[in-house]
């Protein structure tokens, strides 16, 4: 068919369309563009995510030793789970459990009751089994997790790298959302030097989270750093925050929204200087106040990219892992180990199969809680905006 | 005109769109509190590079030139004592971040072009068949200590043959959104679910601490970021520049580098700026796949902690200083796009 | 060269939007295919340019069948209704674009592109960008880039209609000039009526997919073949009443109406130009009607008067004055009136 195409080609007085090595060449890339043009990433995808994800899953259900220049591989079936789990673990990943206090009790039982109602409410209305079976599995995790809470920190124990991850992922992103639409909003104001802000505003993102980590390990520093004075005045001139789980944990949070503060806040920014300038005039010129103005017109205008832009943060949020290595190396004992940092001490251990385990676990919990945002949360408010 | 009170006149507007006084300084103030907090930790890293162990042990000092007097002690410890091995860690950077973002983004806007402009729909029951393939020459690896050569080999085999044998019975398809999915969600996979096995593969085939293993790792973790900014630019480019240059007699490669990438500068500054930066800063994946031939510079300032003296924080600051200076000017030059770019991708989801 | 449908059908999924068009365009033929929007015309241009897959039947151009051709290969250039102008590109080089694809050497394209562009008026404009050109101006860059190929078939998706109206008018004049010099097959799509009347040699109406009437712009509007097209064509549109016909006499309300043929049917439709209308005395006349509303045009007065059977609108003099709700006859030749099939709408004769 190409042959006499091309020859065919009259008016063109192409010289001698007929047949050279080159037009036959880009005849069949053009032939061939489709597969082409998606093979390369499918390839590399494949290789270099897929492979590894499965070769992963293995590792998880097997112990491997290093013999020589190679490995020996056994099965081991849930091991490296149920010990991560059930086993000598458990304090690591889910916490040092006591009996249940009161306190405890009331909050598993209330989150238990929460979900329960949830659930109930969405078998009588709508109710699929596809969905159904989802929200079974959001609503399991909320309750394993609520009883995790209760039978660790609210009896009075520490929690294990799963609740420190969750910490940071919901506390860290919650404040980093906030503060990044609040400053959105200030620079989105008809102000001067706006440009300015919204270029400083914005340098942390570049900066490695290596040197955030130990920018922020200077600043922290209650004898040497430049807060110190400040310390001292106050009468914490001797508290040593890496000691303390909690003033680590919230210092890590803190370090983690300089880094990822500005990412909201550029996007945002976009955002809401892309919301039409006519509704909001329109709106002033009904006498709305500002806030009126924010509420019922801005608003509901950001909140699509709000909720996609805090997808993506929550699911780079649940790798953290720079930032606690750097600034506390897990410490003081575990308090501040994210999950992935838990898998990357076991690595460094040695103990393939537990790293994996934790590794799944991770993606495990990342994929119910960005699905479920994203079921519940994104989809749901799109029906709610028509 | 009633006497307005102090309350309204600070904080009522004068007229619509004009910012009243109180609302004014509250807005300022808390622009620049912010500008502040951003600021000051980068000050203080720059300007401890310029300080003496003395400086830095005996207390805070905070003003060049007032409080202590700068050194550049710690700046010729690095680029002359220790040059060779900064300049080692800056190039492989240097060399690891250009060609991981050059790849990324020119496999990852193919790939998006491809989604946005041509209509595939594989076949759900292949991509079952091959998964199970895949999976048996795995197992069959990991388990059974086959040789990886054979077993790849042998899946490729199975799978062709209950492609041809099977492919009648089921018709399910998956669409160009099921792909797109199936790309983006890869960045869901944190870097240690995937690392030991890469580490092993890379290490199988001798390729362990070099910059090709690097590269092609990095490039493939922000695929999915590419793929997802870029499809919406190619998107919202108007079809018919490219039907134009079809029936022009364009091939669909002419008109992809010739039509469709310069139209979409402004995207491809964006997602390339932010590549770069990821791969510029990114440690975790360098830790495991370099050990001291490709090492980069995250490394290298996390090697700053190593020594038996604790911290040498000023030695430390220069790196960081070092490390940052490229990036932050290339941001402040580009970060318009950055805004423009990011919006577009999170607009549509 | 001529281009030839036969019996094509497209469908979009469960959505046939062309029914077994039949379509024949004669060697050097202007042809105008008309619609109302969302009629299925784009869908048939852009089948003949091969921009859209072809659900059933077949194309053929000179002779050729191209059916499956990849829009290169059929030789067709494309003018688009946005114009699609690269928007990176000078206008020269999107002028010598199709040229440099087919690799002329450099002066040949230069020539080429002077000499087209010689044609449209457009020498002064080579260097800039098509953001720097006024509407006009771009539409006649799209026009060059068309010409500069000397495809078989020119083919024009509403090419004029982004222009305002004074431009369209002078643009049209230029366009059919300039068609009739190169003599090149076209195919143009468009819904304004004016433009189909005076720039094509036929005209083929097309409505919900199905050609409704292939013919000379004269003929299409003297002898409408079906209602649909009666309706359509003409400005005012024509004026119709629903009646019974009965020997010849049609009953229309109270009023008899002889229309001289011995045609019979229980339901008809009667169909009256606005310009074979005359306002005379109310009692005079074959029908009777109230004034509704009068409104002066220029040449001439537009009369709206209701009669049993719905509003009709009568070209009058232009001192025509008269009071609202006045009564008033409307009188006409019977040769000129036409009739239909009230539940076909086919033509009676
Ligand atoms: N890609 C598509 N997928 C589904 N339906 C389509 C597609 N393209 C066109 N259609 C439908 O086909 C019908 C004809 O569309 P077409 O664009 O040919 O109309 P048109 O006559 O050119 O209208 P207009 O004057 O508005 O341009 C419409 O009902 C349209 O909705
Ligand atoms: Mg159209």
């Amino acid at each position: 068919m190409s042959d006499n195409a091309t020859s065919a080609r009259a008016g063109i007085s192409s010289p001698e369309a007929s047949l050279t090595l080159r037009v036959r060449f880009s005849e069949w890339i053009d032939r061939h563009s489709r597969q082409l043009f998606i093979t390369p990433a499918v390839v590399m995808i494949l290789i270099f995510s897929i492979f590894p994800l499965v070769a992963s899953l293995i590792i998880a259900f097997s112990r491997i030793r290093l013999r020589g220049g190679g490995y020996s591989v056994r099965f081991v079936g849930f091991d490296n789970f149920s010990k991560q789990i059930f086993g000598s673990e458990q304090f690591h990943f889910l916490g040092t459990f006591a009996p249940i206090s009161a306190l405890g009790w009331v909050f598993g039982l209330g989150v238990l009751g929460l979900v329960l109602f949830w659930l109930f409410k969405y078998a009588t209305a709508k109710f699929t089994v596809l969905g159904f079976l989802g929200r079974v599995i959001t609503a399991s995790m909320a309750v394993g997790l609520a009883f995790m809470f209760a039978a660790t920190l609210l009896s009075g124990k520490p929690f294990g790298t799963l609740g420190t991850t969750l910490f940071y992922v919901f506390v860290g992103c919650g404040i980093q959302f906030l503060i990044g639409l609040g400053l959105a909003f200030l620079c989105s104001q008809p102000i001067r030097g706006r440009n300015f802000f919204r270029v400083v505003f914005f340098i942390p993102m570049m900066i490695t989270p290596i040197g955030v980590g130990y920018a922020f390990r200077m600043m922290a520093d209650t004898t040497k750093g430049p807060f110190s004075p400040l310390w001292k005045w106050v009468g914490w001139g001797d508290f040593t925050w890496a000691t303390d789980p909690w003033a680590a944990r919230i210092f890590i949070v803190v370090a983690d929204s300089w880094q990822w503060i500005p990412f909201i806040f550029i996007v945002l920014l976009a955002a809401l200087e892309n919301v039409p300038r006519d509704f909001v005039e329109a709106a002033q010129v009904d006498g709305a106040s500002s806030r009126e103005i924010f509420f019922d017109i801005t608003w509901p205008q950001i909140v699509p990219v709000a909720a996609t832009v805090m997808l993506i943060r929550v699911i780079e949020a649940f790798k953290i892992v720079d930032l606690p290595n750097i600034m506390t190396s897990g410490g003081p004992g575990i308090a501040t180990e994210s999950m992935s940092l838990h898998s990357l001490f076991a690595w460094r251990s040695l103990d393939l199969g537990q790293s994996s385990a934790v590794a799944y676990l991770l993606l495990f919990v990342t994929v119910v809680t960005c699905v479920s945002f994203f079921n519940l949360i994104v989809v749901g408010r799109m029906r709610a905006n028509g | 005109m009633a006497e307005r009170t102090l309350m309204e006149r600070l904080f009522e507007p004068a007229q619509i769109g004009h910012m009243p006084v109180g609302t004014k300084i509250v807005v300022y103030s808390l622009l620049l509190f912010w500008t502040a907090f951003v600021l000051f930790p980068i000050y203080w890293v720059f300007i401890t590079s310029f300080k003496s162990a003395v400086d830095v042990n005996s207390g805070p000092v905070y003003l060049p030139f007032i409080d202590f007097k700068p050194s550049l002690h710690a700046w010729k410890e690095l680029f002359v004592f220790d040059w060779e091995d900064t300049l080692k860690a800056y190039t492989n950077s240097i060399i690891i971040s250009l060609f991981a973002t050059a790849l990324s983004v020119l496999i990852g806007s193919m790939a998006a072009y491809a989604l946005a402009r041509i209509e595939y729909a594989p076949k759900f029951g292949s991509i079952l068949i091959f998964v199970l393939s895949m999976i048996a020459a795995f197992v069959g690896v990991g388990v059974y200590g086959v040789d990886w050569r054979l077993a790849c080999a042998v899946a490729v085999a199975v799978f062709f043959f209950l492609i041809k044998a099977l492919g009648r019975f089921y018709a399910a398809r998956l669409g160009n959104g099921d792909i797109l999915f199936w790309m983006i969600s890869q960045r869901i996979l944190a870097p240690v679910v995937v690392v030991v096995p890469i580490y092993m593969m890379f290490q199988s085939v001798g390729l362990l601490d070099t910059h090709l293993a690097i590269i092609l790792t990095y490039a493939v973790v922000n695929l999915p970021i590419v793929i997802w900014l870029m499809y919406d630019f190619f998107k919202s480019i108007p079809i018919e520049l490219e039907e134009s240059a079809q029936l022009d007699g364009a091939t669909r490669l002419l008109t992809f580098f010739d039509i469709v990438l310069p139209l979409s500068k402004a995207g491809l500054a964006a997602t390339t700026l932010l590549v770069m930066i990821l791969a510029w800063n990114e440690y975790l994946l360098a830790l495991f796949l370099s050990t001291s031939k490709a090492q980069t510079m995250p490394i290298l300032v996390a090697a700053m902690n190593a020594g038996e003296r604790g911290i040498l924080w000023w030695n430390m600051s220069v790196v960081i200083v070092v490390m940052i200076i490229p990036v932050v000017v290339m941001a402040i030059i580009l970060q318009r796009f950055i805004a423009k770019g990011m919006l577009l991708g999170a607009v549509k989801g | 060269m001529t281009v030839v449908l036969n019996q094509i059908t497209k469908s979009f999924g469960a959505a046939k939007v062309l029914h077994e068009l039949d379509l024949e365009v004669h060697e050097g033929e202007f042809l105008v295919l008309l619609g109302a929007s969302g009629s299925g015309k784009s869908t048939a241009l852009r089948m003949i340019a091969g921009l859209e897959s072809v659900t059933g039947g077949s194309i053929s151009i000179d002779g050729r069948d191209v059916t499956n051709e990849l829009p290169k290969n059929r030789n067709v250039a494309m003018v688009f209704q946005s114009y699609a102008l690269y928007p990176h590109k000078t206008v020269g080089e999107n002028i010598g674009y199709p040229l440099k694809i087919a690799r002329l050497g450099k002066s040949e394209i230069e020539d080429q592109v002077r000499d087209v562009a010689d044609q449209v008026q457009l020498t002064d404009y080579l260097d800039r960008y098509p953001r720097q050109l006024s509407g006009g101006q771009r539409q006649r860059v799209a026009l060059a880039r068309a010409m500069v190929r000397r495809p078989a078939v020119f083919l024009m998706d509403e090419p004029l209609s982004n222009l305002d109206a004074k431009l369209r008018g002078h643009m049209r004049a230029e366009l059919k000039h300039m068609q009739q010099q190169l003599g090149i097959t076209t195919i143009y799509v468009t819904h304004d009526q004016v433009e189909a009347m005076t720039l094509a040699h036929r005209v083929a109406l097309l409505e919900m997919g199905k050609l409704q009437q292939l013919a000379s712009p004269k003929s299409i509007y003297d002898d409408p073949e079906t209602l649909f097209v009666a309706q359509f064509i003409g400005s005012p549109p024509m004026n119709v009443a629903k009646g019974s016909l009965d020997g010849g006499v049609f009953a229309l309300g109270d009023d008899r109406i002889g229309t001289g043929k011995s045609l019979s049917s229980p339901d008809a439709v009667l169909g009256l130009r606005a310009e074979d209308c005359r306002v005379v005395e109310a009692g005079a006349g074959k029908i009777r009607a109230k004034l509704y509303a009068n409104e002066l045009i220029g040449d001439h007065t537009l009369v709206t008067a209701e009669t049993a059977s719905g509003m009709f609108s009568i070209k009058a003099e232009k001192e025509f004055d008269a009071p609202m709700n006045a009564a008033i006859g409307i009188d006409f030749d019977p040769e000129k009136l036409y009739l239909f099939d009230g539940s076909s709408g086919a033509r009676m004769r």
